[in-house]
């Protein structure tokens, strides 16, 4: 397993697959920070039940990180489409063929490529979360967002506590990204499914059933991301996030075990 | 007294069903160490998924077998001492050559100081920094086989490395299997090129419709000489063969020819004799030849059937 995360980190750290990661992560970070903070409001406006940043909540301890959090909003997305991508390639240019020459122990080769690739993921995210803080820091006073108490004890561990929330939802996402892709093999194949299932089809059969992100796989994982909700806790859906995702990695590795690899 | 050391690769039964389909039908083969053994068959013969079967990628219905004396069970066993290219060049577009077998070591536990020495073998020196996804068809061949020789392996197996080369590159693809076939390696390699499998093999394996067709010593399967008996007028073929046939031979036809497989007689003697019987019948030789059958006529009379 070690070889083999060796081997895809190899791969990774690239000087085109780094400068790209690090322009991807400063486009995000700076634009985002600023999008949020000026998107920022007194609570008196915000509609309850918003999601939206008010001034107040940014002017807290965890406020530097919330901006952060907000920011990788969409990451649940991204990451479960190139994880898809990623995985699905492998068997489109027979590479997988390849590496199995090297490497027969099937879920070896498997597990390294994942924990590699998480690992690109945990090291982007951190960048992410030290650059969008920088960021908003800086950018604060101009949004009329008092920034003071960002740089606290109690600031470093709400930064902490955020980055290892987000870090265990894109990782989850991360699973079953990887989990279509191994079961169907092709990138449009799997990718259609993917997306059309954890975009539209949850959103929309949530729409109209309330226990729906109490059930289903990729809203579970928007709750955990969020830190919880009203009616389900942050608790309560990783748990729950954490059984579909045992099942799905139990079932990828079924699969990439013993099918034959003919691409 | 020390035991032989176990054949490179021994299958016995080998079956892969796909449905209905039989791909490979009870194959039971050996190939010796150290042999370069051509795999040979038409289009859907089962080569490759024999191949695959070897290499741990495809799991046989049923049958067993070894490869380096491993259980082809368990290739962990034996993979780190193979190395293989089957289905064409499967590398990463994006990456130069280094960096494509860099992984690869990475991935296999290989000596990356193998790298330039291997890259060199196959020619690719000069042009190691480029993409492989900028590569020729030729090119990615030859890296294909820089990747399955950064082992050091004992066994080789090439699947059509000649595949959609030219004729240079097949001359340099040929040269390069013999270099590769040095210091006892063992080669199985599979081509549809018999001319070029004829000029480095010295084992054969012929599968047709997955079931085996001829395993053995390549010299043996063209072991007999053969007596080319061309008419001057092609009315007179039939003619012939009833003459040749009087003579106490079987002979086959290829287009406006007979050709008379020679077993254990002189086969001077036996040239002058038909020659003699032919004009004795009336029948002008054009043609009278004393040859060693090439591969490629051999496989061509097992697939095509004889004419006598």
């Amino acid at each position: 397993m070690i070889a083999s995360a060796r081997a895809e980190w190899a791969r990774l750290i690239r000087r085109r697959v780094l400068l790209g990661a690090l322009l991807s992560v400063l486009v995000a970070g700076v634009g985002g920070a600023t999008i949020v903070l000026a998107a920022a409001e007194p609570a008196a406006k915000v509609p309850p039940g918003s999601s939206a940043p008010t001034l107040e909540g940014l002017a807290t301890s965890g406020g530097g990180t919330q901006v952060f959090r907000d920011v990788v909003g969409f990451g649940g997305t991204l990451v479960f489409v190139v994880f898809i991508g990623l995985f699905a390639l492998e068997f489109s240019r027979g590479t997988y063929r390849t590496m199995l020459l090297r490497q027969p122990r099937r879920i070896r080769l498997l597990a390294g490529r994942y924990l590699a690739l998480v690992g690109f993921v945990a090291v982007g995210l951190a960048v992410t979360e030290l650059v969008t803080w920088t960021v908003a820091r800086l950018e604060a006073s101009t949004f009329d967002v008092a920034a003071d108490s960002w740089t606290s004890l109690a600031a470093i561990g709400s930064g902490l506590r955020d980055y290892a929330t987000v870090l265990v939802w894109l990782a989850g996402y991360s699973v079953l990204g990887m989990t279509v892709a191994v079961l169907l093999r092709s990138v449009p194949l799997a990718l259609a499914v993917g997306i059309a299932w954890a975009g539209p089809a949850e959103h929309l059969i949530g729409g109209f059933w309330a226990s729906a992100e109490k059930v289903f796989p990729g809203l579970l994982l928007e709750i955990v991301g969020r830190g919880g909700t009203a009616t389900v806790s942050a608790t309560r859906a990783m748990v729950t996030a954490a059984g579909y995702i045992a099942v799905a990695a139990v079932a990828s590795c079924l699969a990439f075990a013993r099918r034959d690899v003919t691409a | 007294m020390t035991t032989p050391p176990p054949p490179a690769v021994e299958i016995d039964g080998l079956t892969k069903r796909y449905g209905d389909r039989v791909a490979v039908d009870r194959l039971t083969v050996q190939i010796p160490r150290g042999a370069v053994a051509g795999f040979i068959g038409p289009n859907g013969a089962g080569k490759t998924t024999t191949m695959a079967m070897l290499l741990g990628l495809l799991r046989p219905t049923s049958g067993d077998g070894t490869v380096l004396g491993e259980p082809i069970q368990h290739p962990e066993r034996y993979l780190g001492r193979v190395g293989a290219l089957l289905e064409g060049p499967a590398l990463w577009p994006a990456l130069n050559s280094v960096e494509n077998l860099q992984v690869l070591a990475r991935l296999g536990g290989h000596d990356q100081r193998r790298i330039p020495e291997v890259l060199d073998l196959v020619g690719l020196g000069a042009r190691s920094g480029d993409r492989f996804g900028r590569y020729s068809l030729g090119m990615k061949q030859r890296l294909g086989i820089a990747a399955a020789l950064l082992g050091d392996p004992e066994l080789l197996i090439l699947d059509e490395p000649t595949n959609g080369l030219d004729p240079a590159g097949i001359s340099d693809m040929r040269d390069l299997i013999a270099r590769a076939a040095a210091d006892d390696r063992t080669v199985l390699v599979s081509s549809h090129l018999l001319s070029e499998l004829e000029q480095i093999c010295d084992w054969l394996v012929i599968i047709e419709r997955g079931r085996l067709v001829y395993a053995g010593e390549a010299a043996a399967l063209g072991a007999h000489t053969e007596i080319l008996l061309g008419p001057a007028e092609p009315a007179d073929l039939l003619a012939l063969a009833e003459v040749v046939a009087a003579a106490g031979h079987e002979a086959g036809s290829i287009g406006e020819q007979l050709v008379v497989p020679i077993d254990g007689a002189d086969p001077r003697a036996a040239a002058a004799s038909l020659n003699r019987a032919a004009a004795a019948a009336g029948i002008v030789l054009a043609e009278l030849h004393v040859r060693r059958p090439t591969l490629e006529s051999v496989y061509l009379r097992m697939f095509e059937g004889e004419v006598a």
